[in-house]
């Protein structure tokens, strides 16, 4: 790998009450990408997140953010070094504004300077908010919640976003929409690490596909690659054609 | 609907200005109802830098009242030498730094809970309070204690207390203004929304959880101080009271849970209710109030700052229609 890893999983394992949910899983994530976490349900996608956010301690192993080991570290904490999470399902701050909601990770999320209302405006334009600014967050529609959540977390101005599955629950055409956010923050540097199920979707974006089965790490590479490698299409995608 | 800053300022001063002219139009028994709705509606902001803007509710914030009130009373009496002028700083010195104490030492534990549970556990630590105060010789409790008089010779002590009310409530209004717009209170609003949200967004929740509550305790606290002086004297019963703890929550719903100035509505609302139309009624008040709030809930959840707002925001449609 030519870049030094953003994020580097190393061990990492996780159970609950004996149950391996995630079982030795090593990773580095280059920045600049979009790499995608796949795999069928109760593989261990949310898991993973939870340990990298701090929601969960690992049983073992460690995370590295920027070379720096953030395991164990208060969820907060590392959200201050600069890692968001958009959560599946959406947790919008309901009463208030889709700006206010917006504003909050603006005023916290990574330590140092900030210009609050220009990093609000900038986060709700990347997520195609803007139009949207003055609505309150419980008036929103499913889709739209997704897009504050993601506005929520970039305006964290985070340099790794996670997002989990921000496409589930949409129609292709807010699919399309939500596919288009991610490439621009992308493009804005942001390095992304996403968790989906839809794979049309996940092979149009991702630069790199994880493949997870019943918590291991059982395909890493291109979406090509991937597509064709016989133990993913046992596991999970179960026809060739499904790219 | 934005107002201009001028116009906001020139409202406050004309409010404040009605106020303060209070003790020379009212007839001394709205005197002493003013000084208690000056005094409700101070302690209603410091509970809702707390239960309003954080949303833990607290069910125990007369535990602060009396930690206040008896430490001052106790630290004035040892240091009667000192002259009145002295005697009410010394006082509030001593009963907020005694609350700040309590509430950071108690915070880390009481803190981990939510909801129902928080509430219940600060009505734990009010009667504790009350418990210890009562029954512990050097606290003197049950037999009372005296207030030295602070009032000046020249100033009836209905006015003054009167006055000390109300610049104790607009320093608590402005304290508590400035939390809502500032950093802190933003973070303290995302605690109130969804804690872990928050923390996923890198509010530090647990230290803005302690700060809130410290904040709340310690002008509680200078509140009891002052109350007990305009007693003068007072017992454990006097000040640790559980329709204070009640009432505290009351005003909050009655004027609109988490609002700046929903708290101060409420609280006026509530005492010029009880003590003006219900006063011959005696311990009617109490059912009153019980069947008062009932119907608010039910009527009108957001209390007087949320029918207002929805009021306005229909208004705001109609207008937009045309």
């Amino acid at each position: 790998m030519s870049a030094p890893a953003i994020l580097q999983v190393e061990h990492l394992s996780k159970s609950f009450r004996g149950l391996k949910a995630i079982a030795d899983v090593s990773f580095a994530i280059a920045p600049g990408s979009i790499t995608s976490i796949i795999g069928p349900n109760g593989a261990g996608k949310s898991t993973l997140f939870n340990l990298i956010t701090g929601y969960l301690a690992p049983t073992a192993g460690t995370v590295r953010f920027n070379g720096r080991p953030i395991t164990g570290m208060a969820t907060n904490r590392i959200a201050e070094l600069g890692i968001a999470r958009a959560f599946q399902i959406a947790r919008p701050f309901r009463d208030i504004s889709v700006r206010e909601n917006v504003r909050i990770g603006a005023l916290f999320g990574k330590k140092g300077l900030r210009d609050v209302e220009a990093t609000t405006e900038r986060g709700m334009k990347l997520a195609s908010l803007a139009h949207l600014a003055d609505r309150r967050a419980s008036a929103l529609t499913v889709g739209q919640l997704r897009h504050l959540e993601v506005a929520r977390a970039i305006a964290t101005r985070a340099d790794l976003l996670l997002a989990d599955e921000p496409c589930a629950g949409l129609n292709p055409t807010e699919t399309a929409a939500m596919i288009d956010v991610l490439r621009q923050i992308r493009s804005s540097g942001v390095t992304v690490l996403l968790v989906e199920h839809d794979m049309p979707s996940v092979m149009e974006v991702s630069d790199r596909l994880l493949v997870l089965d019943a918590g291991m790490l059982i395909a890493d590479g291109s979406p090509h690659e991937v597509a064709k490698d016989a133990k993913v299409i046992a596991a999970y995608l179960g026809t060739p054609e499904a790219s | 609907m934005k107002r201009s800053p001028l116009s906001i300022a020139l409202l406050a001063a004309i409010c404040i200005a009605v106020l303060a002219a209070g003790p020379f139009l009212l007839p001394p028994f709205y005197v002493r109802v003013g000084q208690l709705m000056l005094y409700s509606a101070g302690l209603g902001l410091a509970w809702s830098i707390l239960g309003g803007f954080a949303g833990y509710a607290s069910f125990g914030h007369a535990a602060f009242i009396g930690v206040g009130a008896f430490t001052a009373g106790l630290v004035e009496n040892s240091a009667a030498g000192l002259g009145p002028l002295w005697l009410l700083p010394l006082g509030l010195i001593a009963g907020g730094g005694a609350c700040a104490v309590l509430s950071a030492v108690v915070a880390y534990p009481i803190l981990r809970l939510r909801g129902t549970f928080f509430a219940i556990a600060m009505l734990g630590v009010s009667h504790v309070c009350a418990e210890l105060t009562n029954n512990v010789d050097f606290f003197q409790g049950s037999l009372g204690l005296n207030f030295p008089p602070i009032a000046p010779a020249s100033a009836d002590p209905a006015d003054f207390f009167y006055w000390l009310y109300l610049a104790a409530g607009l320093v608590v209004l402005f304290i508590a203004w400035w939390i809502r717009h500032s950093r802190f209170g933003a973070g303290l609003l995302s605690i109130r929304e969804d804690e872990d949200t928050a923390r996923m967004l890198g509010v530090p929740t647990e230290r803005y959880k302690r700060l809130a509550f410290v904040t709340s305790a310690v002008l509680t606290g200078l509140l009891g101080v002052i109350y007990a002086h305009s007693l003068g004297y007072i017992t454990t019963d006097s000040v640790y009271r559980d329709d204070t703890n009640l009432s505290l929550i009351v005003y909050s719903l009655l004027g609109g849970m988490g609002t700046l100035f929903g708290p101060v509505i409420g609280a006026f609302l509530l005492v010029f209710v009880t003590q003006v139309i219900l006063a011959r009624l005696l311990d009617f008040h109490l059912f009153a109030t019980g069947l008062l709030l009932v119907l608010l809930v039910l009527a009108a959840p957001g209390g007087v700052v949320g029918v207002v707002r929805s009021l306005r925001r229909r208004r705001d449609k109609l207008a937009g229609a045309e």
